[in-house]
């Protein structure tokens, strides 16, 4: 992957409020993300802006791009979306308790005009005379097709908080607030394990490894009453039978004793260090050698690139000045992309841990809501962002 | 000559009419245990009037996370309604005990309280007024201390379980809360140092030198000192009230395996014992960010500890007499903000009345579309101090001086809402 | 004007004013005092023509027999038996109490039970004026008045500048009439001179100060006339506002320029209440004049007219002290709250230190001087506040008066209940306040030479024995809304099986350490102990009993432990009597 000068092409508004979830549908420039809403927009990007050439004026708000179609059927919001590697398949998991399996192309159900830009168009006709408010705020919507999803998986009773995709695309896990976690066969839409972590839990994170043989979870409680907080977790299991491979939590923190694992007020000073308020993000590197997960809360977030045959923690990355949201790696193994509340984009040497880029400025500045979730285009030229204003950022990394 | 007869003797003497056994030397052993469960039990404490046990929500729980759902709407959350057992009525889904319990709660919805900040609010919600220098008023548990609670029980009218602060105020100390910590356990130096000889020894040293004082003096506050000094005393007759271990293995599984469900299994045995007042402090709930999550935590626990502590004190045949008040000191905005969370809210709220005095299955007063405003009905903290009280049979203008001024128990210009008592 | 003023006070019982908040035994006494006034009244003026005439001529009564003879009178036209003239052991410990806040030591009581002179109550009295100790006493019972228990305002807390400071106008006898008025022109900073403090609780908060000026200073309740008006006293929201208009250009500014937190208080040049008069009295679309200031029951304030151009800033800038206005309204409120013809004034400062040392007020509550609320003696406090104001204000003066007379140096025996005997005719029942309890503690038990002894220091003046703040939590505020005494039951926590017992230490220097090693028989100790702890020599019932505990089988360690800590926790330690 390559990084000079990067610059921000795209800025996608879709309503809905919280952006939850973006990934690349198998190119640059397809585009799916997720919101609060349960609404799934897909876009299909040109290669520049209509009437611009590439990096113009760098300074105004990079240009909006109306999405072309519109994924039904999820009624809470949308928590992750993964996509299979030649971007036709789409998988969704949302909070109300269900994973939805889309087929990108497929013939749409209907089609809707949509108004994906109400904000902006508030803010537009905040000082305009009340004729041109008229306009602004009636203006024709945009033509989008609905698509209905191809499969539903129902296993969970609670909110999905975390999906991981294998890389062949054969293999999903799934993780709720119940600290259930289910592995399914993508082509027989079956379960293949099934497995519960701590009481009081819920699975923050979930990953496979690139092979779907392992996977990884973390395991996170919020607070139950005064000092009764569960200790968050973070293992990992065997896909199989879904039993416990490596408890990584035990191998990070050797000097406990293992009765004092339960003693909340003690214990919390310790694995808080290493957690900080649960792993709420988690990738394997696509050599399956590395896995990165990141600290989430209003702590600091701190990414662990870990050893995945040993457990050892190799290196920590540090610079997120709240908690971390996402992260993922560059498909050349060498970079970590990871998106954060601070509203930052950070990209990350594997190999000595060094920052070598900040996509954006911390907190304030132009961006002031958390980057929910962060993805790579699988040639590793273009970096999508979504965040909780309800934006999607796309930046180009080599200008 | 006057002498003050040994508090020993008094103590026995309404031992025996309650039909304990005492020791050879003379301390009273309360065979407490075999009492709970007996009838006569049960009518002494139903004949010593009214009881409430307030659930103390610190932080401000969102009433757009339990009571006031706004489904589909923007300030409305990812949470979704369930129904309950009283038709028409619902709440949010994190609360599937309370649900079935409905028909025993009265639900403001249209709260509209002054004070927006944790202690301005801790203290409007426990006291009824606005803090004055002027005036130290007193919290609800001193007044339900004073005017429901038991002189002559060994145990204190006003506990508080996990809370802290307030104060009798102008009621005076002798109205001030006997506080448990978080987990029960007993309050600083409530504890005899001592073994029970050593005890006994200096205590008759004591009574010898308050008798030689007492002898040519009259003056009232030699009694009232040694009166409260018997008070703090009588206490090592009931510790083992406070002892509750047996009884929570017992119920645990109806309270739920959590620490506030332990702490209202507490408050049901203290009610039961004859405890006129009993706080029970949940925190914390101020979720100005991750507000979903951290609802998501805490709510199930409590709701459950609520549901199960209903039951029990109908079982016992208590409720009647018993007014669960649960409240926090504000609720959350409607808005969300840019941390996933809610800020304090005071304009349009939630609090519920359940048991003695109040009508069940009713859910009054509407805020609008969005949570932003009361859309009728609204209940100020003076008209919800005011229904307490005339729910447990206490005038709300009763009045209490401090220097020459009388303050009645609940604000001027309160109103009770009637159409919630019985 | 005296004679007029009690003609008029005396008129008012005689209609009998409702007054339903009065127990009946007031009620009682107050028609009562009606009705004997109306047989007495030529007699009343008489009396009153009498000592306005002797207070001015030379060779006049002392006031300490001024005030014999007025209660004296009361007593016999009541029927009231007066208790016996208090024992020296009683006398010593109550008048170190009221004077230093502490009882006396050992060696102090042995020297005043002792010395043969017949004169030597007054000597004693004068010696403890005399000490500094007085003054610090003193700064803690005028520092409740001003601040209470909990003040509001930030910052507050920590006032060592203020009470510091009010400490030293006690020692070096500054005229009150000075210090009062130093108050309420709040000059200087919280941390150099401390008065500014006063100020600093009622930060944006100008009713509550007016409140609490009225109250402290003149003794008028006007907190009813905030929001209507009174409804039995005749002050009116026009005259709270007139008073607050005073106040009402102050502001909290942060002059802090390092750690320390530290204030002064502006004034601005302009602004004014946010009251145009009451509901009843506005006309509908007409924009109300904000209510000026007037001196309450007196003039209306003239103020000079400002240049057109003068502004003030929204907030003085803090870091730097604020600038003087060019006309002050507080210091004009100052002047006329301390002038010597303020009606209010004298009379409550002379009627606030009787109820200090007598226990009530001549008028009580002490701070409520209205004219519906009578005076037992009026006469007495009519004489008193005279001689106060030819006295320049002298505070030490007057409490030196009062201690050395015949009523307060009475017992504290007899039948009467009252806590504060309305006639003064047996002494009053008052709690040590926490200060005067742990310091009685620590000298009686001997800790601070253990302390020293062993090389240890405590943090401050109270942390000794359990956090200062669990002491004044529950020692602080003993009382119910009305002044009455009620022990907690947390009082009661600490004294049966709190840090209490560590002051009872074995340590070196510590008295459970001189009384263990003494070789005397156990009745010289048992003697010993009784002055050590309740400053007195104990009967010979005690002796016996103590001797008995103390000489009896095993356990001789825990034994004289109890032993001490009986005197230290009875009624006897707690109250001033």
């Amino acid at each position: 992957m390559q990084i000079k000068e990067p610059v921000q092409r795209w800025q996608l508004l879709f309503e809905g409020d919280w952006a939850t979830s973006v990934v690349f549908l198998g190119g640059s420039r397809r585009i799916a993300a997720g919101n609060k809403l349960g609404e799934i927009f897909v876009w299909e990007l040109p290669e520049n802006p209509p009437g611009q050439s590439k990096a113009e004026k760098k300074d105004s708000e990079p240009p909006d791009f109306a999405p072309v179609r519109r994924l039904d059927g999820h009624t809470n919001g949308i928590s992750q979306l993964r996509a299979s590697s030649d971007g036709k398949t789409l998988i969704s998991a949302g909070l109300d308790h269900t994973i939805r399996i889309w087929d990108v192309d497929a013939s749409a159900s209907g089609t809707e005009i949509v108004v994906v830009d109400q904000k902006n168009r508030e803010r537009k006709a905040r000082s305009k005379s009340s004729e041109e408010k008229e306009k602004i705020l009636n203006a024709p919507g945009t033509q989008v097709e609905t698509v209905a999803a191809t499969h539903i998986l129902k296993g969970h009773n609670g909110w999905i908080f975390s999906l991981g995709i294998s890389a062949d695309g054969k293999r999903l896990i799934s993780g709720d607030d119940s600290s259930l976690s289910i592995v399914w066969d993508l082509t027989t839409k079956k379960e293949i394990s099934r497995w519960r972590g701590h009481n009081h839990t819920w699975v923050r994170s979930a990953a496979l490894s690139p092979d779907g043989k392992t996977a990884f979870t973390g395991e996170y409680g919020g607070k139950r009453d005064n000092f009764d907080i569960p200790a968050a977790q973070a293992s990992l299991w065997n896909c199989e039978d879904g039993s416990l491979k490596l408890d990584l939590l035990k191998l990070w923190t050797p000097k406990v004793k293992d009765e004092a694992r339960t003693d909340s007020y003690s214990y919390l000073t310790v694995w808080v260090k290493l957690l900080g308020r649960g792993l709420v993000c988690a990738s394997f590197s696509p050599d399956g050698k590395i896995l990165a997960v990141g600290q989430g809360g209003e702590g600091g977030g701190k990414i662990h690139l870990v050893d995945v045959e040993s457990g050892k923690i190799l290196r920590t990355l540090v610079g997120h000045r709240l908690g971390a949201c996402d992260v993922t790696f560059s498909s050349d193994n060498q970079y970590v992309l990871s998106s954060g509340r601070d509203t930052t984009v950070r990209i990350w040497q594997v190999a000595d841990g060094k920052e070598v880029a900040v996509l954006t400025k911390p907190l304030g500045a132009k961006y002031k809501d958390w980057m929910h979730s962060v993805a790579v285009s699988p040639n590793q030229e273009m970096v999508a962002a979504a965040d909780i204003a309800g934006l999607v950022h796309v930046w180009q990394l080599k200008s | 000559m006057k002498t003050l007869c040994t508090p020993l003797e008094h103590v026995n003497r309404r031992l025996l009419l309650k039909g304990a056994l005492t020791t050879a030397a003379g301390g009273a052993l309360m065979n407490w245990g075999g009492l709970f469960n007996s009838d006569a039990m049960a009518k002494e404490v139903k004949k010593q009037g009214k009881h409430c046990i307030l659930i103390w929500l610190q932080g401000g729980c969102s009433q757009f996370e339990t009571f006031d759902m706004k489904v589909g709407r923007p300030t409305g959350g990812p949470f979704r309604e369930i129904s309950t057992n009283v038709a028409g009525a619902r709440v949010c889904e994190l609360m599937p005990g309370i649900a079935q319990k409905m028909d025993k709660l009265t639900v403001i919805r249209s709260m509209r309280t002054s004070q927006v900040d944790h202690g301005g609010g801790t203290y409007s919600m426990h006291t009824g007024w606005t803090r004055t220098p002027a005036v130290r008023f007193p919290e609800i548990g001193a007044i339900v201390a004073k005017y429901c609670g038991d002189v002559e029980s060994n145990l204190p009218s006003f506990i508080k379980i996990g809370s802290g602060g307030g104060g009798a105020g102008l009621l005076g100390p002798q109205y001030d809360s006997f506080a448990l910590d978080r987990d029960g356990g007993l309050p600083r130096n409530s504890a005899s140092r001592f073994p029970a000889e050593q005890e006994l020894r200096r205590h008759r040293l004591r009574n010898f030198v308050e008798n030689q004082f007492a002898q040519d003096r009259s003056a009232e506050p030699i009694r009232v000192h040694q009166e409260a000094y018997d008070r703090a005393r009588r206490l090592n007759n009931v510790r083992d009230r406070f002892e509750l271990d047996a009884e929570w293995a017992k119920s645990r599984n109806n309270y739920g395996n959590s620490k506030i469900g332990r702490r209202m299994m507490t408050a049901a045995r203290l009610v039961e014992a004859g405890v006129a007042f009993v706080e029970v402090r949940h925190t914390d709930y101020d979720f100005h960010g991750d507000n979903f999550e951290g609802h998501k935590a805490l709510v199930p626990p409590m709701e459950h500890a609520w549901a199960a502590l209903l039951e029990d004190l109908e079982a016992r045949g208590l409720l009647d007499d018993t007014l669960v008040v649960w409240m926090g000191e504000i609720g959350r905005t409607p808005k969300i903000n840019n941390r996933c969370g809610r800020d304090h809210y005071v304009r349009s709220w939630s609090t519920a009345l359940a048991g003695g005095g109040v009508k069940g299955g009713l859910v009054y007063g509407e805020s609008d579309k969005d949570g932003v405003d009361v859309k009728e009905n609204k209940v100020t903290e003076g008209d919800l101090f005011a229904t307490i009280y005339t729910a447990l049979g206490v005038d709300p203008k009763t009045e209490n001086f401090a220097g020459v001024r009388p303050i009645p128990l609940a604000q001027f210009g309160h109103r009770v809402v009637k159409d919630i008592l019985i | 004007m005296t004679p007029i003023l009690s003609l008029r006070v005396v008129q008012r019982l005689e209609v009998g004013h409702r007054c339903d908040f009065y127990t009946n035994s007031r009620l009682f006494r107050r028609r009562k005092l009606g009705a004997l006034a109306m047989i007495n009244r030529p007699f009343l003026l008489a009396v009153v023509a009498v000592c306005l005439i002797q207070s001015t001529s030379p060779g006049a009564e002392a006031l300490r027999d001024t005030i014999h003879r007025h209660v004296d009178e009361a007593w016999k036209k009541n029927n009231v038996t007066p208790a016996p003239l208090t024992s020296d052991s009683e006398f010593v410990r109550r008048v170190y109490l009221d004077l230093l806040g502490v009882i006396p030591s050992y060696e102090e009581a042995v020297a005043f039970l002792d010395d043969a002179g017949s004169d030597k109550r007054e000597k004693l009295v004068e010696t403890l004026l005399a000490d500094p100790r007085f003054g610090v006493h003193q700064s803690d019972v005028w520092d409740m008045v001003y601040f209470g228990r909990n003040p509001p305002g930030y910052g507050t807390n920590k006032r060592d500048g203020f009470k510091n400071w009010l400490r030293d106008q006690f020692n070096q006898n500054i005229s009150y009439k000075k210090w009062a008025g130093d108050i309420l022109r709040a000059e200087g900073n919280t941390v150099e001179q401390g008065v500014p403090m006063f100020f600093v609780q009622y930060k944006n908060a100008h009713e509550d100060a007016t409140q609490a000026i009225t109250q402290q200073f003149l003794g008028v309740q006007l907190q009813c006339a905030r929001c209507h008006d009174h409804p039995f006293d005749k002050w009116s929201q026009l005259d709270f506002y007139g008073m607050a208009a005073f106040v009402a250009r102050l502001q909290v500014v942060d002059v802090g320029k390092k750690k320390l937190t530290t204030f002064a208080i502006g004034e601005k040049n302009l602004g004014d209440v946010l009251f145009t008069g009451p509901a009843s009295q506005q006309e509908v679309g007409q924009k109300g004049e904000p209510v000026k200031p007037k001196f309450l029951g007196g003039e209306l304030l003239v103020e000079p007219e400002l240049p057109k151009d003068v502004k003030d800033p929204r907030n003085f800038p803090s870091g730097k002290m604020p600038p003087k206005p060019k006309f002050s309204r507080k210091d004009q409120l100052a002047k006329w709250i301390t002038s010597s013809n303020n009606p209010y004034f004298a009379r409550a400062v002379a009627n606030r230190i009787w109820g200090q040392f007598m226990g009530k007020g001549i008028v009580d509550p002490v701070d409520n001087l209205s004219g519906d609320n009578p005076a037992s003696h009026p006469e007495l406090l009519e004489a008193m506040t005279k001689s106060l104001v030819e006295h320049d204000f002298d505070l030490k003066w007057l409490i030196q008066e009062i201690v050395n007379s015949k009523p307060y140096q009475l017992a504290s025996l007899g039948t009467v209940e009252d806590t504060n005997p309305g006639w003064f005719e047996r002494a009053r029942f008052r709690p040590l306040s926490a200060e005067e309890l742990l310091e009685s503690w620590v000298l009686a038990t001997g800790y601070d030479d253990v302390l020293e002894a062993s090389g240890k220091k405590p943090k401050s003046r109270f942390d000794v024995g359990a956090p200062w703040v669990y002491m004044k939590k529950y020692f602080g505020s003993p009382n119910d809304g009305v002044g009455n005494f009620q022990g907690g039951m947390h009082e009661h926590f600490y004294l049966n099986n709190g840090e209490i017992h560590q002051l009872i230490s074995e340590g070196k220097g510590g008295l459970f350490e001189v009384l263990s090693k003494s070789e005397k028989p156990w009745e010289k100790r048992v003697e010993q102990l009784y002055l050590s702890v309740l400053s007195r020599h104990p009967n010979p019932k005690e002796t016996k009993h103590f001797a008995e505990h103390l000489r009896a089988e095993g356990d001789l360690r825990n034994r004289l432990k109890e032993a001490i800590w009986a005197l230290m926790t009875c009624s006897e330690f707690r109250f001033n009597h």
